[in-house]
């Protein structure tokens, strides 16, 4: 007995070597190697593509290798699902979320394992106790137990899905970029919480593409690329530079691209008085040719809405001026009309902007087919050149056009939709969090990319969770609070403190 | 053509089994493969199959339509009363009753797609109310015959053909351009794969969705008139059939009932599988009873054979970020 005792203190909680997983032709892991101990977090690095999301899927018990092997506790572990995964007390948060709409908070959170009484039905009372000592116990953001789910935001969402993880009160619980939906607060919640999970004994392996996370709160990391372990390191013992080398294979000089101003005096998108719902009340700017205008603030102050709203998915009151012409957009169709248009890349890739199980080719000539018909009949010699064109502009990863837009990896599933924007003759772009949970090498490419839209006359309007970005690739930046414009940052003014400071004012004052 | 056969292996798959189906039935009835047997078979798929050709639309725009019963029944009897057994008038009445089933699917496409009505709901409100005025409006008794013309249409031959047949092949043609050649067809699949997406992508979700119960309801009022044609009268309950093998032809043909996929090549071998069906079971000496049975358990067995590859592909499509 003690022996054993000795052996598992010492012992990584879990070894992986040789682990290999093909999809059909597709290599997602070959020969990976992973080992992590209890009580720490481990970070699992690597590029939308290296295999991350296909090992933790493994280990998670959603998918099943196909060579090499995983022990846990030094005992085999080859899940047949992810129940047989929890009942090895690993539980794993995804991007995607798993919750049920119409099901309330604590029903999600105890799906399927809800506390029972001696008939067999849901004993209510003690899972609403448990679910508040939960919701204590690791210091949750406000989450009221019974409200529904559909009520919620992405990142309470988000913060739920969590919770739901937890519930199942797992040795090992694996966080697939769990803060990348989560306001500023929040994310500093789940780091803190990251670190109790660690100093409860527990391993913690974190996917997460912002580097300041993981430099605050991993022990060690694991570096994946093209679905192989490219090393593990102490997380004191490598700096930034190295890392990012090793994920992408190469030297990356910069993140950011240079920011020369390209904005002229002609105004692209005029915006008066414009109000949509509670949370957007009366917002006042105007985006010019050639400028990338960033949208910022505490998220839930009316980002979302000023978006979907100027591309015409929600309703709206005020005055909208496209180049000098008043309009008015009633829906994303006619947004998206004309020489004139307004394209937006949404916030939620998978639901607002793919169709997954349609072709690459399919997706991204969806909104301009028209242009491919003659006498009413589409030419798929005109639409197979263009599609080229654009997967070679855009440098998109996929085998061939026809490959299913949902096997790609979140990066490249980002540039279709980026192509699909740009194949529309729209020249006013909205950009929700463009690089929410793409990999940095793509992130790189996209900033880049805004830039040389903005160079060729385009107007950008750019919301992003990562203020960095915000600092770094907008020329202005407008701050939101309330629903209202609260301050346009310029210049020099533009930093993460001094939007913060705009952000939350008037919260401090209330 | 081999990307599109990699990308449709449900519709090859209803084709290999209307073959087996075929050979199968030549075995217990020796006789089935004969010219006039296999004429016949034809002709009676070509009704099946023209009601699912609106069926097929709708059901890959995420919809389905439960009125065709009494769309079809409606135009069978307008017609029979309207013409009294004369050519002439199907001049204005067939354009009329066209015109009949066109409304009845835009009222159907503008009560889902305009004012949220689940189509289910939609569809089966206007079926029982179509069902309703025509009893109201015939009192239960029985109609005149049908026009000379129409039994042309639908028993009549040309060059050795059954004339519905050629109806038929036109009608095929013109649904694969439709869906595969226009622009419309790709708004559906997309329409019918996400909504959502859709919406945010510039597709006219509202005018596919009408679009798509406008033909269904087209569809369903040829159907009827040739019906007519075919038994000679119109009479009350002759749509009730169609409703079932309908939507069994669409899902045997490899379309997703939840929508977003599938092709009317495939509903074409639909209709053919379910009518060799009813071929084969009576000389399995069946009875009417155990063809109902075997015809639920085909739809069964389709419908989970697509639903497993469509959860495959879901294991897929979550199996590949990384």
């Amino acid at each position: 007995m003690s022996g054993e005792l000795f052996e598992s203190a010492c012992m990584d909680l879990v070894t992986v070597n040789g682990l290999s997983k093909r999809y059909g032709g597709i290599v997602a892991l070959s020969e990976a190697t992973f080992s992590a101990r209890a009580g720490e977090v481990h970070a699992l690095l690597g590029e939308n593509g290296a295999g991350k999301s296909t090992f933790i899927q493994i280990l998670s018990g959603a998918v099943r290798h196909d060579g090499g092997s995983i022990l846990v506790d030094g005992q085999d572990y080859r899940p047949a699902n992810p129940d047989a995964a929890q009942a090895r007390g690993i539980a794993a948060v995804f991007q995607e979320l798993s919750l049920i709409p119409d099901l309330s908070v604590e029903q999600n959170i105890w799906f399927r394992h809800e506390p029972r009484t001696w008939l067999g039905t849901v004993n209510r009372t003690e899972m609403r106790r448990k679910t508040l000592a939960l919701l204590e116990k690791y210091s949750f953001p406000a989450l009221r137990p019974d409200q529904e789910l559909r009520r919620l935001t992405l990142a309470e969402r988000q913060i739920v899905e969590i919770a739901k993880g937890l519930a199942k009160d797992p040795r090992i619980l694996i966080l697939d970029e769990a803060t990348s939906a989560l306001p500023a607060r929040e994310a500093e919640w789940l780091l803190k919480l990251t670190r109790q999970l660690a100093s409860e004994g527990r391993l913690v392996i974190f996917i997460s593409h912002r580097m300041a996370e993981v430099r605050a709160i991993a022990d060690r990391l694991t570096i994946f690329r093209n679905g192989s372990t490219v090393a593990a390191h102490e997380a004191n013992a490598v700096s930034d530079n190295e890392i990012v080398t090793q994920m992408i294979g190469r030297h990356l000089d910069r993140l950011y691209p240079e920011r020369v101003s390209t904005a002229t005096d002609r105004i692209a998108l005029g915006v008066k008085g414009f109000s949509s719902g509670s949370r957007l009340s009366g917002v006042d700017f105007a985006l010019r040719e050639g400028e990338v205008l960033g949208v910022g603030g505490l998220q839930g102050h009316g980002q979302r809405e000023l978006f979907q709203a100027l591309f015409g998915a929600t309703r709206a009151s005020g005055s909208i001026e496209l180049w000098g012409k008043p309009v008015s957009i009633g829906n994303p169709r006619q947004a998206l009309t004309g020489k004139d248009g307004i394209a937006l890349v949404p916030e939620d890739r998978r639901g607002q902007g793919l169709l997954l199980t349609k072709s690459v080719r399919e997706n991204l000539t969806l909104s301009v087919i028209k242009r491919f018909t003659e006498n009413g009949l589409l030419s798929r010699q005109k639409e197979a050149a263009l599609v080229k064109e654009m997967v070679d502009f855009l440098r998109i990863k996929a085998g061939t056009p026809e490959q299913l837009a949902g096997t790609l990896s979140g990066g490249n599933q980002q540039k279709v939709i980026f192509g699909k924007m740009l194949l529309t003759q729209a020249r006013v772009l909205l950009l929700y969090d463009p690089t929410r949970g793409v990999d940095v090498g793509t992130k790189g490419e996209i900033f880049q990319l805004m830039r040389d839209l903005a160079a060729r006359g385009y107007a950008i309007l750019f919301h992003s969770s990562d203020m960095p970005e915000l600092v770094h690739v907008a020329d202005r930046v407008l701050v939101v609070r309330n629903g209202r414009i609260a301050a346009t940052l310029e210049g020099d003014h533009i930093s993460e403190e001094e939007i913060l400071r705009a952000a939350m004012l008037e919260t401090r004052a209330a | 053509m081999s990307a599109f056969l990699a990308r449709n292996r449900l519709i090859v798959l209803a084709y290999a089994g209307m073959v087996l189906l075929l050979l199968v039935t030549a075995l217990f009835s020796p006789g089935f493969l004969s010219v006039s047997n296999m004429r016949s078979t034809v002709v009676l798929a070509a009704f099946v199959g023209i009601v699912a050709l609106g069926q097929t639309f709708v059901i890959i725009g995420g919809g389905i339509d439960l009125s065709v019963p009494w769309v079809l029944n409606s135009a069978a009897i307008i017609m029979a009363l309207l013409c009294g057994g004369q050519d002439l008038p199907l001049v204005w009445v067939m354009p009329l009753l066209l015109a009949g089933g066109a409304f009845i699917g835009l009222i159907n496409g503008i009560g889902v797609a305009q004012f949220g009505v689940p189509p289910i709901i939609m569809t089966l409100a206007t079926n029982v109310i179509l069902q309703g005025l025509i009893l109201v409006l015939t009192g239960g008794s029985p109609t005149p015959s049908a026009p000379a013309l129409i039994q042309f249409l639908s028993v009549g031959r040309l060059g050795g053909f059954p004339v519905i047949a050629l109806i038929w092949l036109a009608l095929t043609l013109v649904a694969t351009l439709l869906l595969s050649k226009a622009a419309f067809g790709r708004h559906l699949y997309a329409l019918g794969t996400s909504a959502t997406v859709a919406e945010f992508s510039g597709v006219p979700t509202a005018r596919t969705t009408i679009l798509t119960y406008v033909i269904s309801g087209l569809t369903a009022a040829f159907a009827g008139m040739l019906l007519t044609g075919y038994s000679g009268q119109a009479y009350l309950g002759m749509g009730d059939a169609y409703l079932f093998t309908s939507i069994a032809a669409v899902a045997i043909g490899g379309a997703s009932i939840l929508g977003g996929s599938g092709h009317y090549l495939g509903t074409v071998a639909g209709a053919m599988v379910l009518t060799i069906l009813t071929g084969l079971l009576p000389a399995l000496n069946l009875s009417s009873g155990a063809l109902l049975i075997v015809y639920g358990a085909v739809i069964l067995l389709t419908v989970s054979i697509g639903s497993e590859t469509f959860a495959g592909l879901g294991g897929r499509l979550r199996g590949k970020e990384g």
